[in-house]
Protein backbone atom coordinates (compact mmCIF):
# COMPACT_ATOMS: atom_id res chain seq x y z
CA UNK A 1 0.00 0.00 0.00
CA UNK A 2 3.10 2.57 1.11
CA UNK A 3 4.81 1.94 -2.39
CA UNK A 4 1.08 2.54 -4.60
CA UNK A 5 0.70 5.57 -2.13
CA UNK A 6 4.76 6.62 -3.40
CA UNK A 7 3.90 5.67 -6.77
CA UNK A 8 0.69 8.15 -6.75
CA UNK A 9 2.57 10.66 -5.01
CA UNK A 10 5.31 10.78 -7.60
CA UNK A 11 3.11 10.67 -10.70
CA UNK A 12 1.06 13.90 -9.01
CA UNK A 13 4.40 16.02 -8.33
CA UNK A 14 5.40 15.08 -12.23
CA UNK A 15 1.91 16.08 -13.42
CA UNK A 16 2.21 19.39 -11.93
CA UNK A 17 5.14 19.99 -13.84
CA UNK A 18 4.08 18.58 -16.97
CA UNK A 19 1.32 21.29 -16.31
CA UNK A 20 3.66 23.74 -15.96
CA UNK A 21 5.65 23.04 -19.13
CA UNK A 22 2.27 22.95 -21.03
CA UNK A 23 1.62 27.00 -19.77
CA UNK A 24 4.88 27.49 -21.68
CA UNK A 25 4.90 25.16 -24.70
CA UNK A 26 1.45 23.99 -25.15
CA UNK A 27 -0.12 27.82 -24.53
CA UNK A 28 2.49 30.00 -25.32
CA UNK A 29 4.66 28.21 -27.65
CA UNK A 30 7.94 28.39 -26.06
CA UNK A 31 10.42 25.53 -25.21
CA UNK A 32 12.59 25.59 -21.99
CA UNK A 33 14.72 23.19 -21.99
CA UNK A 34 16.26 23.58 -18.71
CA UNK A 35 12.79 24.03 -17.08
CA UNK A 36 14.42 21.30 -14.81
CA UNK A 37 16.81 23.45 -13.48
CA UNK A 38 13.46 25.35 -12.11
CA UNK A 39 12.33 22.16 -10.04
CA UNK A 40 15.98 21.67 -8.93
CA UNK A 41 15.96 25.41 -7.99
CA UNK A 42 13.14 25.22 -5.85
CA UNK A 43 14.33 21.45 -4.57
CA UNK A 44 17.42 23.56 -3.28
CA UNK A 45 16.16 26.23 -1.73
CA UNK A 46 13.41 24.45 0.19
CA UNK A 47 15.52 21.57 1.49
CA UNK A 48 18.67 24.45 2.29
CA UNK A 49 16.27 26.80 3.75
CA UNK A 50 15.08 23.90 6.48
CA UNK A 51 17.95 21.93 6.80
CA UNK A 52 21.09 24.78 7.03
CA UNK A 53 19.05 27.66 8.69
CA UNK A 54 15.96 25.96 10.46
CA UNK A 55 13.12 27.96 8.53
CA UNK A 56 9.69 26.11 8.80
CA UNK A 57 8.18 24.64 6.21
CA UNK A 58 5.60 26.80 4.86
CA UNK A 59 8.53 29.82 4.79
CA UNK A 60 10.69 27.63 2.58
CA UNK A 61 7.74 27.01 0.59
CA UNK A 62 7.59 30.67 -0.25
CA UNK A 63 11.31 30.90 -0.57
CA UNK A 64 11.80 28.44 -3.27
CA UNK A 65 9.06 30.15 -5.32
CA UNK A 66 10.49 33.44 -5.37
CA UNK A 67 14.12 32.08 -5.98
CA UNK A 68 12.65 30.15 -9.11
CA UNK A 69 11.11 33.51 -10.08
CA UNK A 70 14.22 35.44 -9.52
CA UNK A 71 16.09 32.66 -11.83
CA UNK A 72 13.25 33.20 -14.43
CA UNK A 73 13.77 36.30 -14.15
CA UNK A 74 17.28 36.14 -15.10
CA UNK A 75 17.11 34.05 -17.84
CA UNK A 76 13.67 35.81 -19.13
CA UNK A 77 14.20 39.61 -19.36
CA UNK A 78 17.20 39.05 -21.97
CA UNK A 79 16.38 36.05 -24.32
CA UNK A 80 12.24 36.36 -24.24
CA UNK A 81 12.91 40.03 -26.11
CA UNK A 82 14.45 37.78 -29.13
CA UNK A 83 13.80 34.91 -31.36
CA UNK A 84 12.43 32.04 -29.48
CA UNK A 85 15.68 29.93 -29.98
CA UNK A 86 17.52 32.22 -28.03
CA UNK A 87 15.59 31.67 -25.32
CA UNK A 88 15.41 27.71 -25.90
CA UNK A 89 18.71 27.32 -26.02
CA UNK A 90 19.71 29.79 -22.97
CA UNK A 91 17.39 27.61 -20.76
CA UNK A 92 19.52 24.54 -21.79
CA UNK A 93 22.45 26.49 -20.80
CA UNK A 94 20.76 27.37 -17.76
CA UNK A 95 20.15 23.71 -16.79
CA UNK A 96 23.47 22.73 -17.07
CA UNK A 97 24.83 26.53 -14.92
CA UNK A 98 22.37 25.55 -12.27
CA UNK A 99 23.90 21.81 -11.95
CA UNK A 100 27.18 23.82 -12.02
CA UNK A 101 26.53 25.70 -9.04
CA UNK A 102 24.96 23.16 -7.24
CA UNK A 103 28.29 21.40 -7.84
CA UNK A 104 30.35 24.32 -6.97
CA UNK A 105 28.93 25.41 -3.86
CA UNK A 106 29.57 22.05 -2.26
CA UNK A 107 29.98 23.31 1.11
CA UNK A 108 26.60 24.62 1.46
CA UNK A 109 24.85 22.30 -0.82
CA UNK A 110 26.53 18.84 -0.88
CA UNK A 111 27.42 18.91 -4.10
CA UNK A 112 28.02 15.78 -6.42
CA UNK A 113 26.79 13.80 -2.55
CA UNK A 114 23.46 15.21 -2.57
CA UNK A 115 21.33 17.04 0.35
CA UNK A 116 20.14 14.05 3.00
CA UNK A 117 17.85 14.73 5.70
CA UNK A 118 14.86 17.21 4.40
CA UNK A 119 12.24 16.85 6.31
CA UNK A 120 9.54 14.65 5.37
CA UNK A 121 6.56 17.11 5.09
CA UNK A 122 4.63 16.71 2.43
CA UNK A 123 2.45 13.71 2.15
CA UNK A 124 -0.22 12.83 -0.33
CA UNK A 125 -2.79 15.26 1.28
CA UNK A 126 -0.55 18.26 0.46
CA UNK A 127 0.47 16.98 -2.79
CA UNK A 128 -2.94 16.59 -3.96
CA UNK A 129 -4.62 19.24 -3.13
CA UNK A 130 -1.37 21.50 -4.87
CA UNK A 131 -1.70 19.45 -7.93
CA UNK A 132 -5.52 20.07 -7.53
CA UNK A 133 -4.95 23.75 -7.98
CA UNK A 134 -2.62 23.68 -10.60
CA UNK A 135 -4.64 21.98 -12.71
CA UNK A 136 -8.16 23.56 -12.08
CA UNK A 137 -6.02 27.21 -12.91
CA UNK A 138 -3.89 26.17 -16.06
CA UNK A 139 -7.27 24.46 -17.19
CA UNK A 140 -8.93 28.33 -16.94
CA UNK A 141 -5.94 29.79 -17.79
CA UNK A 142 -6.67 28.48 -21.26
CA UNK A 143 -10.15 30.27 -21.70
CA UNK A 144 -9.21 33.49 -19.67
CA UNK A 145 -8.31 36.48 -22.36
CA UNK A 146 -5.04 36.08 -20.92
CA UNK A 147 -4.81 32.58 -22.23
CA UNK A 148 -6.48 33.44 -25.41
CA UNK A 149 -3.52 35.60 -26.28
CA UNK A 150 -0.86 33.39 -25.09
CA UNK A 151 -2.21 31.08 -28.11
CA UNK A 152 -2.63 33.41 -30.35
CA UNK A 153 1.13 34.76 -29.66
CA UNK A 154 2.18 30.76 -30.15
CA UNK A 155 0.15 30.45 -33.25
CA UNK A 156 0.91 33.77 -34.85
CA UNK A 157 3.72 36.31 -33.09
CA UNK A 158 3.59 39.00 -35.46
CA UNK A 159 -0.07 38.95 -36.20
CA UNK A 160 -0.34 38.95 -32.33
CA UNK A 161 2.01 41.93 -31.99
CA UNK A 162 0.05 43.64 -35.14
CA UNK A 163 -3.25 43.32 -33.11
CA UNK A 164 -1.47 45.56 -29.80
CA UNK A 165 -0.60 42.45 -28.19
CA UNK A 166 2.15 43.34 -25.70
CA UNK A 167 4.72 39.98 -26.93
CA UNK A 168 7.17 40.11 -24.16
CA UNK A 169 4.93 41.23 -21.26
CA UNK A 170 2.59 37.91 -21.80
CA UNK A 171 5.85 36.01 -22.45
CA UNK A 172 7.35 36.88 -19.56
CA UNK A 173 4.40 36.69 -17.49
CA UNK A 174 3.96 33.26 -18.79
CA UNK A 175 7.51 32.05 -17.90
CA UNK A 176 7.16 33.37 -14.82
CA UNK A 177 4.11 31.59 -13.39
CA UNK A 178 5.61 28.49 -14.83
CA UNK A 179 9.00 28.64 -12.88
CA UNK A 180 7.03 29.54 -9.95
CA UNK A 181 4.88 26.62 -10.47
CA UNK A 182 7.76 24.22 -11.24
CA UNK A 183 9.87 25.73 -8.46
CA UNK A 184 6.99 24.98 -5.95
CA UNK A 185 6.26 21.66 -6.80
CA UNK A 186 10.12 21.14 -6.68
CA UNK A 187 10.17 22.30 -3.00
CA UNK A 188 7.55 19.44 -2.82
CA UNK A 189 9.65 16.98 -4.04
CA UNK A 190 12.06 17.94 -1.77
CA UNK A 191 9.91 17.30 0.89
CA UNK A 192 8.67 14.42 -0.43
CA UNK A 193 12.00 12.35 -1.30
CA UNK A 194 13.63 13.66 1.49
CA UNK A 195 17.30 13.53 -0.28
CA UNK A 196 17.79 16.05 -3.47
CA UNK A 197 20.96 15.66 -6.10
CA UNK A 198 22.00 17.93 -8.71
CA UNK A 199 21.30 15.47 -11.19
CA UNK A 200 17.99 15.21 -10.25
CA UNK A 201 16.37 17.02 -13.54
CA UNK A 202 19.03 17.21 -16.95
CA UNK A 203 17.68 18.46 -20.01
CA UNK A 204 16.30 15.39 -21.23
CA UNK A 205 14.25 15.49 -18.16
CA UNK A 206 12.89 18.61 -19.18
CA UNK A 207 12.98 17.84 -23.03
CA UNK A 208 10.44 14.96 -22.01
CA UNK A 209 8.22 17.21 -20.37
CA UNK A 210 7.98 18.86 -23.57
CA UNK A 211 7.49 16.03 -25.48
CA UNK A 212 4.49 14.32 -23.06
CA UNK A 213 2.77 17.42 -24.04
CA UNK A 214 2.87 16.98 -27.79
CA UNK A 215 1.74 13.34 -27.21
CA UNK A 216 -1.59 14.42 -25.50
CA UNK A 217 -1.89 17.17 -27.85
CA UNK A 218 -0.96 20.92 -27.18
CA UNK A 219 -4.49 21.92 -27.44
CA UNK A 220 -5.90 19.95 -24.74
CA UNK A 221 -4.96 20.22 -20.88
CA UNK A 222 -7.05 16.94 -20.35
CA UNK A 223 -4.15 15.05 -23.14
CA UNK A 224 -0.86 16.88 -21.05
CA UNK A 225 -2.66 15.35 -18.14
CA UNK A 226 -3.33 11.82 -18.86
CA UNK A 227 -0.16 11.34 -21.08
CA UNK A 228 1.73 12.65 -18.22
CA UNK A 229 -0.08 10.52 -15.71
CA UNK A 230 0.43 7.52 -17.64
CA UNK A 231 4.22 7.90 -18.33
CA UNK A 232 4.89 8.60 -14.91
CA UNK A 233 2.78 6.31 -13.23
CA UNK A 234 3.64 3.65 -15.78
CA UNK A 235 7.89 4.07 -15.25
CA UNK A 236 7.32 3.72 -11.12
CA UNK A 237 5.12 0.62 -11.42
CA UNK A 238 7.51 -0.90 -14.20
CA UNK A 239 11.04 -0.20 -13.07
CA UNK A 240 12.41 -3.03 -14.77
CA UNK A 241 11.13 -1.29 -18.27
CA UNK A 242 12.66 1.73 -16.95
CA UNK A 243 15.33 2.82 -19.73
CA UNK A 244 13.32 1.63 -22.90
CA UNK A 245 9.82 3.87 -21.92
CA UNK A 246 11.69 6.41 -22.66
CA UNK A 247 12.70 4.80 -26.21
CA UNK A 248 9.04 3.85 -26.51
CA UNK A 249 8.08 7.18 -25.74
CA UNK A 250 10.57 8.60 -28.59
CA UNK A 251 9.22 6.49 -31.04
CA UNK A 252 5.71 7.00 -30.28
CA UNK A 253 6.16 10.80 -30.70
CA UNK A 254 7.79 10.96 -33.62
CA UNK A 255 5.28 8.44 -35.07
CA UNK A 256 2.25 10.76 -33.60
CA UNK A 257 3.96 13.95 -34.88
CA UNK A 258 4.01 12.60 -38.55
CA UNK A 259 0.76 11.18 -38.82
CA UNK A 260 -1.79 12.96 -36.21
CA UNK A 261 0.41 16.65 -35.72
CA UNK A 262 -2.71 17.47 -33.62
CA UNK A 263 -1.70 14.82 -30.63
CA UNK A 264 -3.76 11.69 -29.50
CA UNK A 265 -6.42 14.06 -27.68
CA UNK A 266 -6.53 16.59 -30.25
CA UNK A 267 -8.50 19.62 -28.92
CA UNK A 268 -10.50 17.51 -26.87
CA UNK A 269 -11.24 18.50 -23.11
CA UNK A 270 -12.73 16.93 -20.52
CA UNK A 271 -15.12 19.27 -18.34
CA UNK A 272 -18.84 19.57 -17.11
CA UNK A 273 -20.05 20.51 -20.62
CA UNK A 274 -18.89 17.67 -22.44
CA UNK A 275 -20.44 15.22 -19.77
CA UNK A 276 -23.43 16.92 -20.04
CA UNK A 277 -23.34 16.83 -24.10
CA UNK A 278 -22.81 13.03 -23.79
CA UNK A 279 -26.17 12.79 -22.25
CA UNK A 280 -27.87 15.30 -24.31
CA UNK A 281 -27.04 14.48 -27.41
CA UNK A 282 -26.02 18.45 -27.97
CA UNK A 283 -22.93 19.80 -29.57
CA UNK A 284 -20.65 20.53 -26.46
CA UNK A 285 -19.55 24.22 -26.21
CA UNK A 286 -15.45 23.53 -25.92
CA UNK A 287 -15.50 20.77 -28.77
CA UNK A 288 -14.68 22.97 -31.69
CA UNK A 289 -12.20 25.48 -29.83
CA UNK B 1 50.10 30.93 -14.51
CA UNK B 2 53.73 30.69 -16.29
CA UNK B 3 53.60 31.60 -20.06
CA UNK B 4 54.67 27.87 -20.77
CA UNK B 5 51.48 26.96 -19.15
CA UNK B 6 49.65 29.68 -20.66
CA UNK B 7 50.22 28.57 -24.04
CA UNK B 8 49.85 25.52 -23.66
CA UNK B 9 46.34 25.36 -22.52
CA UNK B 10 46.01 28.06 -25.23
CA UNK B 11 46.91 25.72 -27.88
CA UNK B 12 44.96 23.00 -26.44
CA UNK B 13 42.30 25.12 -25.69
CA UNK B 14 41.99 26.21 -29.59
CA UNK B 15 42.43 22.52 -30.48
CA UNK B 16 39.55 21.64 -28.88
CA UNK B 17 37.57 25.04 -30.22
CA UNK B 18 37.76 23.33 -33.21
CA UNK B 19 35.95 20.57 -32.97
CA UNK B 20 33.16 23.21 -30.85
CA UNK B 21 33.37 24.92 -34.40
CA UNK B 22 32.50 21.92 -36.72
CA UNK B 23 29.99 21.39 -33.85
CA UNK B 24 28.23 24.86 -34.41
CA UNK B 25 28.71 24.75 -38.11
CA UNK B 26 26.47 21.38 -38.37
CA UNK B 27 24.20 23.15 -36.11
CA UNK B 28 24.38 26.12 -37.61
CA UNK B 29 23.70 24.85 -41.57
CA UNK B 30 20.59 22.70 -40.54
CA UNK B 31 19.36 26.16 -38.71
CA UNK B 32 19.79 28.57 -41.78
CA UNK B 33 18.02 26.16 -43.69
CA UNK B 34 15.08 25.26 -42.18
CA UNK B 35 15.36 27.78 -39.29
CA UNK B 36 14.99 25.44 -36.12
CA UNK B 37 17.56 23.87 -33.45
CA UNK B 38 18.37 20.80 -34.53
CA UNK B 39 19.13 18.94 -31.50
CA UNK B 40 19.11 15.49 -33.25
CA UNK B 41 22.45 16.67 -34.48
CA UNK B 42 23.84 15.52 -30.34
CA UNK B 43 21.86 12.14 -31.46
CA UNK B 44 24.20 12.03 -34.87
CA UNK B 45 27.21 13.08 -32.78
CA UNK B 46 26.53 10.20 -30.10
CA UNK B 47 25.96 7.35 -32.57
CA UNK B 48 29.11 8.44 -34.77
CA UNK B 49 31.30 8.41 -31.42
CA UNK B 50 30.01 4.69 -31.10
CA UNK B 51 30.67 3.49 -34.45
CA UNK B 52 34.24 5.59 -34.55
CA UNK B 53 34.56 3.55 -31.40
CA UNK B 54 33.56 -0.28 -32.81
CA UNK B 55 35.41 0.63 -36.26
CA UNK B 56 39.00 1.72 -34.27
CA UNK B 57 37.86 -1.35 -31.67
CA UNK B 58 36.84 -4.02 -34.07
CA UNK B 59 37.75 -3.09 -37.54
CA UNK B 60 41.09 -1.16 -38.31
CA UNK B 61 43.53 0.82 -36.15
CA UNK B 62 44.14 2.85 -38.45
CA UNK B 63 43.19 6.51 -37.62
CA UNK B 64 42.53 7.87 -41.31
CA UNK B 65 40.29 4.84 -42.45
CA UNK B 66 38.77 4.68 -38.70
CA UNK B 67 38.00 8.32 -39.23
CA UNK B 68 36.73 8.60 -42.94
CA UNK B 69 34.17 5.60 -42.33
CA UNK B 70 32.99 7.23 -39.53
CA UNK B 71 32.40 10.47 -41.24
CA UNK B 72 30.45 8.61 -44.42
CA UNK B 73 28.27 6.79 -41.43
CA UNK B 74 27.41 9.90 -39.75
CA UNK B 75 26.71 11.70 -43.14
CA UNK B 76 24.27 8.64 -44.00
CA UNK B 77 22.80 8.38 -40.18
CA UNK B 78 22.47 12.41 -40.87
CA UNK B 79 20.30 11.42 -44.46
CA UNK B 80 18.23 8.66 -42.50
CA UNK B 81 17.36 11.18 -39.86
CA UNK B 82 15.95 13.50 -42.42
CA UNK B 83 13.98 11.11 -44.16
CA UNK B 84 12.51 9.43 -41.72
CA UNK B 85 11.84 12.12 -39.03
CA UNK B 86 12.02 15.93 -40.70
CA UNK B 87 10.86 15.07 -44.40
CA UNK B 88 7.60 14.30 -43.45
CA UNK B 89 6.87 17.26 -41.10
CA UNK B 90 8.41 18.64 -43.63
CA UNK B 91 6.07 18.14 -46.67
CA UNK B 92 2.83 18.46 -44.65
CA UNK B 93 4.00 21.80 -43.98
CA UNK B 94 3.64 21.19 -40.22
CA UNK B 95 4.98 24.72 -38.41
CA UNK B 96 8.77 24.87 -37.11
CA UNK B 97 7.52 23.60 -33.57
CA UNK B 98 7.03 20.17 -34.80
CA UNK B 99 10.75 20.08 -36.05
CA UNK B 100 12.32 20.79 -33.20
CA UNK B 101 10.18 18.59 -31.11
CA UNK B 102 10.97 15.47 -33.46
CA UNK B 103 14.49 16.43 -33.24
CA UNK B 104 14.56 16.60 -29.23
CA UNK B 105 13.62 13.68 -29.46
CA UNK B 106 15.96 11.72 -32.04
CA UNK B 107 18.60 12.92 -29.35
CA UNK B 108 16.11 11.55 -26.44
CA UNK B 109 15.89 8.08 -28.09
CA UNK B 110 19.24 8.10 -28.96
CA UNK B 111 21.01 9.07 -25.55
CA UNK B 112 17.93 6.62 -23.67
CA UNK B 113 19.27 3.95 -26.42
CA UNK B 114 22.91 3.97 -25.73
CA UNK B 115 22.01 4.21 -21.92
CA UNK B 116 19.50 1.36 -22.32
CA UNK B 117 22.36 -0.94 -24.08
CA UNK B 118 25.75 0.04 -22.93
CA UNK B 119 24.61 2.80 -19.97
CA UNK B 120 27.34 0.70 -17.60
CA UNK B 121 30.09 1.10 -19.94
CA UNK B 122 32.79 3.26 -20.80
CA UNK B 123 34.54 2.94 -23.89
CA UNK B 124 37.87 4.28 -24.43
CA UNK B 125 39.11 4.47 -28.13
CA UNK B 126 42.68 2.81 -28.86
CA UNK B 127 45.74 5.37 -28.98
CA UNK B 128 46.61 5.22 -32.73
CA UNK B 129 49.61 6.79 -33.18
CA UNK B 130 53.07 5.27 -31.17
CA UNK B 131 54.69 8.80 -30.54
CA UNK B 132 51.60 11.08 -29.02
CA UNK B 133 53.31 13.97 -28.69
CA UNK B 134 55.55 16.78 -30.34
CA UNK B 135 58.08 18.85 -28.05
CA UNK B 136 58.74 22.29 -29.35
CA UNK B 137 60.43 24.45 -26.99
CA UNK B 138 59.00 23.60 -23.90
CA UNK B 139 55.86 23.19 -25.01
CA UNK B 140 53.78 20.04 -25.43
CA UNK B 141 51.64 19.18 -27.98
CA UNK B 142 49.77 16.39 -28.62
CA UNK B 143 49.12 15.08 -31.69
CA UNK B 144 45.71 14.21 -31.75
CA UNK B 145 45.11 17.66 -30.51
CA UNK B 146 47.10 19.07 -33.82
CA UNK B 147 45.31 16.73 -36.25
CA UNK B 148 41.72 17.61 -34.77
CA UNK B 149 42.77 21.38 -35.23
CA UNK B 150 44.18 20.91 -38.52
CA UNK B 151 41.59 18.51 -39.83
CA UNK B 152 38.90 20.78 -38.38
CA UNK B 153 40.31 23.81 -40.35
CA UNK B 154 40.56 21.55 -43.52
CA UNK B 155 36.93 20.70 -43.05
CA UNK B 156 35.82 23.89 -42.62
CA UNK B 157 37.88 25.25 -45.51
CA UNK B 158 36.25 22.63 -47.45
CA UNK B 159 33.04 23.70 -46.90
CA UNK B 160 33.25 27.08 -47.83
CA UNK B 161 34.48 26.27 -51.60
CA UNK B 162 31.94 24.22 -51.68
CA UNK B 163 29.24 26.68 -50.55
CA UNK B 164 30.61 29.07 -52.52
CA UNK B 165 32.02 27.59 -55.65
CA UNK B 166 29.40 25.01 -56.30
CA UNK B 167 26.07 24.84 -57.62
CA UNK B 168 24.37 22.48 -55.13
CA UNK B 169 26.54 25.08 -52.67
CA UNK B 170 24.57 28.20 -53.89
CA UNK B 171 21.18 26.03 -54.00
CA UNK B 172 21.55 25.61 -50.06
CA UNK B 173 23.15 29.30 -49.29
CA UNK B 174 20.18 30.54 -51.02
CA UNK B 175 17.65 28.25 -49.13
CA UNK B 176 19.08 29.69 -46.61
CA UNK B 177 18.18 33.36 -47.05
CA UNK B 178 14.49 32.31 -48.15
CA UNK B 179 13.35 28.58 -48.81
CA UNK B 180 10.08 29.68 -50.93
CA UNK B 181 11.73 31.40 -53.57
CA UNK B 182 14.44 28.80 -54.98
CA UNK B 183 11.52 26.22 -55.72
CA UNK B 184 10.57 28.60 -58.21
CA UNK B 185 13.49 28.99 -59.54
CA UNK B 186 13.90 25.16 -60.64
CA UNK B 187 15.61 24.01 -57.39
CA UNK B 188 14.61 20.98 -56.52
CA UNK B 189 13.91 21.93 -51.98
CA UNK B 190 13.89 17.86 -51.05
CA UNK B 191 17.57 17.02 -52.64
CA UNK B 192 18.82 20.89 -51.21
CA UNK B 193 17.41 19.77 -47.43
CA UNK B 194 18.54 16.09 -47.94
CA UNK B 195 22.27 17.53 -48.86
CA UNK B 196 22.08 20.08 -46.02
CA UNK B 197 21.26 17.39 -43.90
CA UNK B 198 23.79 15.60 -45.13
CA UNK B 199 26.51 18.27 -44.84
CA UNK B 200 25.73 18.32 -40.85
CA UNK B 201 25.88 14.45 -40.80
CA UNK B 202 29.47 14.34 -41.85
CA UNK B 203 30.41 17.11 -39.31
CA UNK B 204 28.49 15.44 -36.57
CA UNK B 205 30.93 12.39 -37.83
CA UNK B 206 34.27 14.18 -37.49
CA UNK B 207 32.67 15.81 -34.15
CA UNK B 208 31.58 12.44 -32.94
CA UNK B 209 34.82 10.76 -33.20
CA UNK B 210 36.96 13.70 -32.14
CA UNK B 211 34.90 13.60 -29.26
CA UNK B 212 34.85 9.81 -28.39
CA UNK B 213 39.48 10.10 -28.92
CA UNK B 214 39.45 12.94 -26.19
CA UNK B 215 36.97 11.73 -24.02
CA UNK B 216 35.34 8.56 -23.14
CA UNK B 217 32.53 7.24 -25.25
CA UNK B 218 29.33 7.34 -22.81
CA UNK B 219 25.39 8.20 -23.46
CA UNK B 220 26.07 11.52 -22.68
CA UNK B 221 28.63 11.83 -25.08
CA UNK B 222 26.00 13.91 -27.08
CA UNK B 223 25.40 16.49 -24.51
CA UNK B 224 28.81 17.65 -25.47
CA UNK B 225 26.37 19.67 -27.98
CA UNK B 226 25.93 22.44 -25.93
CA UNK B 227 29.12 23.70 -26.57
CA UNK B 228 28.43 23.86 -30.23
CA UNK B 229 25.35 25.48 -29.53
CA UNK B 230 26.77 27.96 -27.63
CA UNK B 231 29.38 29.44 -30.16
CA UNK B 232 26.51 29.10 -32.72
CA UNK B 233 24.96 31.80 -30.31
CA UNK B 234 27.81 33.71 -29.62
CA UNK B 235 28.81 33.77 -33.07
CA UNK B 236 25.41 34.88 -34.11
CA UNK B 237 22.76 32.00 -35.05
CA UNK B 238 22.66 32.27 -38.79
CA UNK B 239 26.13 33.24 -39.65
CA UNK B 240 28.63 30.10 -40.14
CA UNK B 241 31.70 32.13 -40.03
CA UNK B 242 30.49 33.54 -36.28
CA UNK B 243 30.12 30.05 -35.39
CA UNK B 244 33.89 29.08 -36.31
CA UNK B 245 35.24 32.30 -34.61
CA UNK B 246 32.82 31.67 -31.60
CA UNK B 247 33.90 28.24 -31.26
CA UNK B 248 37.35 28.57 -31.59
CA UNK B 249 37.62 31.30 -28.74
CA UNK B 250 34.95 29.31 -26.50
CA UNK B 251 37.67 26.64 -26.43
CA UNK B 252 40.30 29.27 -25.91
CA UNK B 253 38.57 30.62 -23.36
CA UNK B 254 37.64 27.52 -21.72
CA UNK B 255 40.66 26.26 -21.52
CA UNK B 256 42.31 29.22 -20.15
CA UNK B 257 39.24 29.72 -17.27
CA UNK B 258 39.76 25.83 -16.46
CA UNK B 259 43.22 26.13 -16.18
CA UNK B 260 43.21 29.78 -13.89
CA UNK B 261 39.81 29.30 -11.70
CA UNK B 262 39.00 25.21 -12.15
CA UNK B 263 36.89 23.35 -14.11
CA UNK B 264 33.59 23.93 -11.10
CA UNK B 265 33.50 27.63 -11.89
CA UNK B 266 34.45 27.56 -16.08
CA UNK B 267 30.68 26.42 -16.85
CA UNK B 268 29.15 29.11 -14.31
CA UNK B 269 31.42 32.19 -16.00
CA UNK B 270 30.63 31.06 -19.62
CA UNK B 271 27.06 30.48 -19.28
CA UNK B 272 26.63 34.12 -17.29
CA UNK B 273 28.67 35.35 -20.26
CA UNK B 274 26.25 34.65 -22.64
CA UNK B 275 23.45 35.86 -20.84
CA UNK B 276 25.33 39.33 -20.73
CA UNK B 277 26.10 39.06 -24.61
CA UNK B 278 22.62 38.61 -25.16
CA UNK B 279 21.46 42.12 -23.20
CA UNK B 280 23.95 43.95 -24.79
CA UNK B 281 25.01 42.58 -28.31
CA UNK B 282 22.10 39.87 -29.27
CA UNK B 283 23.04 39.67 -32.78
CA UNK B 284 26.55 38.17 -31.62
CA UNK B 285 29.82 38.13 -33.28
CA UNK B 286 28.62 38.39 -37.10
CA UNK B 287 26.40 40.76 -36.04
CA UNK B 288 23.35 39.48 -38.21
CA UNK B 289 20.24 40.28 -35.85
CA UNK B 290 17.57 37.24 -36.36
CA UNK B 291 14.03 38.54 -36.49
CA UNK B 292 11.20 36.49 -36.91
CA UNK B 293 9.72 36.91 -40.25
CA UNK B 294 6.43 36.66 -41.16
Amino acid sequence: MVFYAKVLETTLLFTMFVLSVYMLSGLTGLFSLGHGAFITIGAYTAGLATTRFGLPIWLSLILAVVVGMIGGLIIGAPTLKLRRDYFLLVTFGFGEMVRALLLWTAQLTGGAMGLAGIPYAAELPLIAVSTLVVVLFVANLKKTAFGRTCIAIRDDELAAQAMGVNVYAHKIKVFLLSAAIASYGGALLAFNMSFIEPNLFNWLESAKLIVIIFVGGINSVTGALITGIFYYSFGELFRFAHVWRDVILGLLVILVIVFRAQGVFGSWEFSPAWIRSRFHRRPARNQEA
Amino acid sequence: MGSSIFFQQLINGVSLGGVYAVMAVGFGIVFNVLKFSNFSHGGVVAISAYVGYYLSRNVTDNFWLALAATTMIGGAVGLLVERLVFRPVRRAGKPLTYFFVNSITVAMVVQQFFSAMWGAHYFAYPDFFERTAFHVSGLVISRTYLLMLVISAVVLLALTLFLRATKLGIAIRAASSDIYTPPLMGVNTDVVTGLTFVIAGLLAGITGFFLGMTYTVTPFIGSMMLRGIIAAIIGGMGSLAGGVIAGILLGAVEALLIAEVGSSVTPIIIYLGIVVLLLVRPQGIAGKPYTVKA
